[in-house]
């Protein structure tokens, strides 16, 4: 088994030690490189009040490669596929090595108070935010109180 | 922009679980990288077998093109360009940790220096330029007209 770099091992440390406001981040018990993640739907955003569960891991090549995050909880979201994957720039061409867990997670955060439908990933959905935002917030409020609010 | 969309619809994000099982098979990297620095000046890409032609392409080199060859073995010329020297305590200097492998610097260490004078261990510096040849802190292109010049 290979061992966990310290890199992994201090930022593990550090996340837990200075946790990110409104963001939980655990590692798995079994494996070190893969992190349980619940992001708060950040206020005034129509996530406010949802909990979003992630996966993070972190691959063989971090922190030469990004991490791959995923939702698990479904959400409403222009950059975010019905699979869960984020269309964000630092997870794919703009990565680098300097970045980190904590950057990435708070980027991911701050994607949720500012969709970006002209950069989209779930394409009907950012049609809808740009043809009707006002329905779009409603349905991604609707999704929330669904999907992401804990009964 | 809209570069998501253009990326490999089989893109690995469904099964984040399951490559839990490379770490079983992963070869030790950088954890060792104290103890043999002295002997690896220009081996590590070498022993890591695996390129990058461009971020997130990986490839042996026997899957190489000739024409990523050509920049891969560009790309290396251009990295041995870069200054490199040992790591000496000076308080006047604000870094004390590697932005790549974020073990505090210590005397000794072999280090990088970027035009943009961010400075990193030269062994991890040297595995993200020949991916990315940028700096990772200020993401600043290490030789914009340097590099353009040789890519034509």
């Amino acid at each position: 088994m290979a061992e966990l770099p310290r890199r992994i091992i201090k930022e593990t440390q550090r996340l837990m030690a200075e946790p990110v406001t409104g963001i939980q981040a655990v590692p798995d018990e079994s494996n070190a490189r893969y992190f349980k993640v619940v992001v708060a739907g950040p206020k005034d955003s129509p996530y406010e009040g949802g909990t979003f569960n992630l996966e993070l891991f972190l691959p063989d090549d971090y922190p030469m490669a990004p991490p791959k995050v995923r939702f698990m909880t479904k959400i409403y979201h222009p950059n975010i596929d019905k699979l869960g994957r984020i269309c964000l720039d630092i997870l794919k061409d703009k990565w680098s090595p300097a970045l980190q867990i904590r950057t990435v997670l708070l980027s991911i955060q701050a994607l949720l108070s500012a969709p970006n439908p002209d950069d989209p990933l779930a394409n009907d959905v950012a049609e809808q935010w740009k043809t009707n935002e006002a329905q779009a917030i409603k349905t991604a409020k609707e999704w929330t109180r669904i999907y992401a609010v804990n009964s | 922009m809209g570069s998501c969309l253009s990326g490999s619809p089989t893109e690995d994000f469904t099964r984040l679980r399951t490559e839990d099982s490379h770490d079983l098979e992963s070869t030790p990297t950088r954890n060792n990288r104290r103890s043999s620095d002295s002997h690896r000046t220009g081996g590590h890409q070498q022993r890591r077998t695996a390129y990058h032609p461009t971020p997130g392409i990986q490839r042996t080199a026997s899957q190489l093109s000739e024409d990523d060859q050509v920049k891969i073995a560009q790309r290396i010329g251009l990295i041995q360009h870069l200054p490199t020297g040992l790591y000496y305590n000076d308080s006047s200097k604000k870094t004390r940790e590697c932005a790549i492998c974020m073990l505090d610097f210590e005397v000794g260490d072999l280090m990088r220096f970027l035009p943009c004078l961010h400075a990193y261990h030269k062994d991890c510096i040297d595995d993200w330029l020949m991916r990315s040849f940028t700096c990772p802190s200020c993401m600043e292109p290490v030789d914009a007209a340097l590099l353009s010049s040789f890519d034509g």
